[in-house]
């Protein structure tokens, strides 16, 4: 039975008797494949006439999204009414009129044809032949336009609507493919349904998890079965964006560029110090990247994202936000060797994501020396500048930061526990990283998609315990009992030797702990245990047993795949909301949950059995 | 044996109720442990119970979910706490899943040796005979998604627990013909009553209602 009044829960907005208005849905005419870098910059996209998609349907569509856009108006309901849905395909099912319509002079109605240009915009990606971004870019999306509204500015794009000549495919077989040729899979322009589902549930859980990402407005679905998945962030420009004008020496592209982007985050009101001075600017553009860049690697290793960071810097947003959820994971446990094999090469390691992550801040140093002087000095040059120095600041700054919020403290104690002693935090992090990177002995093996080898402990399992067995005994736990609760499934027996180099080490890092404890209870000026009740509450949170993983979502998404067809937008947003919400590990957000709901759902106990099922892996 | 039975309602409600309860501890620094009707929202429920108690000067508590696996280090220092919380939700979830991990029988051997277990509504059914009171009236009643077929529970008492009651014809007649059907009792208490049972003694604290063999009594004005 449950409780009637105690902890009663939001329910997700409710009808309420809505009626939309004529004006209800206004604010979609805006977006009409305009935007405001088609005329800052001209070297940066291809422009494509589009024209109607017939015949799709809204498969989900986000309604709070749309509501913090301020697409929708803040009181509509989550309800698909005929006007909304109306309003959506009319804006985003849209196919382009590509080179090979052109050169084929297929004919189209004229009324089926928007009256403005899409842009597909150019960027530099390493799977290109061309390894200067001359021809790569957006091979199967285009930019939908640009919201402003007084709940700030928006970037809209769509994946799967049609191929342009952009694809690694055009170039690759040197010619310009019709839109859904079934010969090429990637290259046809076409995207799958399941990306959709799987990028919009990874990364609303992302966002509610304070992690900077691309979201998805809505996904759309039409009769051939491929689907168009509508993204969202404030700013959808990419370091790769800048970096094909820089391998290009194209001063005047990149300088648009560049200043396109610096003015778009001040309006965006994301920096607010920039300086008149033009110089200057650039320099606090590099500042402001190497902060940007050191935060996203340290977050993405603490939080065992994998995202795949190279040097192109496609697969992340200039702002540190993930974009392309293609090869995304999040790892259960630190699956450090873990490598993505992409058939011809394979991916980085998520250790290695930081030194790619200041490579990336490397290029942003050659950009800003090139546009300070005019001369394009070779890149490594700028290896051992003072960014450098102030990116590894950061970074280990972050690096402790985020350990202390892994254990369970609050921002205030955090702050001021590395102010009295940060040396403490530091050897706390060697004595953590020495059990969270250990390995199996049983070596490298073969995954479904590339190489692991696995690691042995759950962090997230002893963060979570420790603080309550301390408070309940009052003392550290033996031993045998510490590796009890670390080890993983992946551990075997000879993993688990208790050698006396690991006795002292888990006397270390008990010893530590206790310390930290009695540092944050010195500074707060309470007991001990009143720290421990506060880490044992936040960290029952953060440490969630059931974390999802990229394993977990591709067998999530494979599993709506099965019922998709009778599902309505409404009731898989539902499922949305409820999954994302229930995966919000941040101890300082209320919860929007429905909690019977989730008993109901057959899916939905499917998705939390999978979640506990793979919550180890990759 | 020392059972605490919530019917439900909110902190400011079970005042009185948690006193007496809390008296029933013999340490003066215990360690309460909460364990949730399921994981799903339970840490927060649990910050919920973590902040009432610590109201009553408790600054000891476990976390203990029981729809995710559990080592056994965690384990044994739940079952040597001083009291152990089951917490409301669906009944039937709560009691499948109890099953599934084998715990009934540490709950019951925990109460039977004197620790103190309490519950509130779905966690307070559950230390009776049976969950019957879970599956009725229509209008307020839990859904059996588990597919239990099997209600009985702990079986610490000899009555049945009603949570929730709401002193109205409705309930009444619900409550009435079910007590037809049973040979136990049912206590119908209503939000922020409750009973405490000890070896010796039934204590009720707020209203409660007694429905047997069809009849209502009204046993704690």
């Amino acid at each position: 039975m449950t409780r009637l009044k105690k902890n009663s829960l939001r329910k997700l907005n409710e009808d309420n008797g809505f009626k939309p208005s004529s004006r209800t849905y206004a604010k979609f005419k805006k977006i009409n494949g305009k935007h405001p870098f088609q005329k800052a910059t001209k070297d940066s996209f291809v422009a494509y006439r589009a024209r109607v998609r017939h015949g799709g349907k809204v498969v989900v569509f986000n309604y709070e999204l749309a509501r913090e856009m301020g697409l929708l108006p803040s009181g509509h309901p989550d309800k698909m009414t005929k006007d909304l849905e109306k309003a959506i395909l009319d804006t985003f099912a849209i196919v382009i009129i590509n080179e090979y319509d052109q050169i084929n002079k297929i004919k189209y109605p004229e009324k089926d044809i928007k009256p403005n240009f899409y842009m597909a915009t150019r960027y530099l990606q390493l799977q290109h032949p061309n390894k200067q971004g001359k021809t790569s870019g957006d091979g199967r999306s285009v930019w939908n336009g640009c919201l402003e509204t007084k709940n700030g500015i928006w970037d809209l794009s769509s994946c799967g609507t049609g191929a342009t000549c952009l694809s690694p495919a055009t170039h690759i077989q040197n010619k310009y493919f019709q839109t859904g040729d079934p010969s090429i899979s990637y290259g046809c322009g076409y995207a799958e349904l399941d990306e959709g589902l799987a990028t919009m549930f990874f990364s609303e859980i992302f966002n509610k998890n304070q992690v900077t990402t691309e979201r998805v407005l809505g996904v759309l679905q039409f009769p051939d079965g491929y689907a168009i998945t509508i993204r969202v962030h404030n700013n959808l420009l990419r370091p790769s964006h800048m970096f094909n004008h820089l391998k290009q020496s194209s001063f005047e592209a990149l300088q648009k560029v560049v200043d396109y982007y610096i003015d778009r985050q001040v309006r965006n009101g994301v920096w607010t110090d920039m300086p008149e001075d033009p110089h200057a600017r650039y320099d606090k553009f590099l500042e402001k990247q190497t902060a940007v860049f050191a935060k996203t690697a340290a977050k993405f290793e603490d939080e065992y994202i994998f995202c795949w960071l190279d040097w192109d810097g496609d697969n992340v947003l200039m702002d540190g936000g993930i974009i392309d959820y293609g090869s995304v994971r999040q790892f259960g446990l630190f699956h450090s060797e873990y490598r993505f094999d992409d058939q011809d090469r394979f991916s980085t390691s998520i250790l290695e994501q930081k030194s790619k992550a200041k490579y990336t801040v490397q290029n942003f140093a050659q950009i800003v020396s090139y546009l300070k002087t005019g001369e394009r000095r070779s890149l490594k040059e700028f290896g051992n500048e003072p960014w450098s120095d102030e990116f590894e600041r950061i970074f280990e700054s972050c690096k402790l930061k985020n350990l202390l919020y892994r254990l369970g403290f609050k921002k205030e104690i955090r702050q001021q526990i590395l102010e009295r002693d940060s040396e403490l935090v530091q050897e706390f992090l060697k004595s953590f990283s020495y059990f969270e990177r250990a390995k199996s002995v049983k070596g490298p093996k073969k995954v479904n998609d590339g190489i692991n080898w696995d690691a042995i402990f759950c962090m997230r399992d002893i963060l979570r315990e420790l603080p309550q067995l301390y408070l309940s005994r009052g003392e550290s736990i033996k031993r045998k009992e510490f590796l009890e609760i670390l080890k993983s499934t992946y551990a075997t027996t000879e993993d688990l030797t208790l050698t006396s180099y690991r006795k002292k080490k888990i006397d270390s890092f008990q010893d530590l702990y206790w310390q930290l404890v009695k540092t944050a209870a010195s500074l707060q000026k309470i007991t001990q245990n009143k720290v421990l009740l506060n880490l044992t509450m936040r960290s029952s949170v953060i440490n969630k047993y059931d974390r999802v993983t990229g394993d977990s979502i591709t067998t999530i998404t494979d599993m709506m795949m099965e019922k998709i067809d009778k599902m309505s937008p409404d009731r898989l947003y539902g499922l949305l909301q409820n999954f994302s919400e229930y995966q919000n590990l941040d101890p300082d957000t209320d919860k929007n949950l429905d909690k019977n709901q989730w008993q109901k759902s057959q899916l939905m106990r499917g998705f939390l059995q999978i979640v506990r099922d793979y919550r180890e892996g990759l | 044996m020392n059972l605490v039975f919530y019917s439900g309602g909110n902190e400011e409600e079970n005042v009185e109720l948690d006193e007496e309860c809390l008296g029933l501890l013999e340490s003066n620094n215990p360690t309460l442990v909460f364990i949730p009707s399921s994981s799903f929202d339970g840490d927060y429920e649990f910050r919920a119970f973590v902040r009432h108690y610590q109201r009553f000067g408790i600054s000891r508590f476990l976390y203990f979910p029981i729809d995710v696996p559990q080592d056994n280090v965690l384990l044994r220092e739940v079952f040597q706490s001083d009291l152990i919380h089951l917490g409301g939700g669906n009944t039937y979830y709560f009691l499948s899943t109890l099953r599934k991990r084998g715990y009934l029988p540490f709950l019951k051997e925990y109460a039977l040796e004197g620790g103190l277990l309490t519950g509130l509504s779905a966690g307070a059914i559950l230390m009776t005979p049976n969950i019957n009171t879970a599956g009725y009236p229509d209008f307020d009643k839990d859904d059996n998604e588990e597919g239990l077929t099997s209600f009985k529970a702990m079986n610490l008492v000899k009555f049945e627990f009603f949570p929730h009651f709401k002193n109205s014809v409705r309930y009444d007649r619900e409550l009435r013909k079910h007590s037809q059907l049973t040979k136990n009792p049912i206590y119908a208490l209503p939000d922020g009553a409750g009973i405490i049972k000890t070896e010796k003694s039934i204590q009720f604290v707020g209203k409660a209602w007694c429905f047997h063999q069809g009849q209502k009594t009204l046993i704690n004005p």
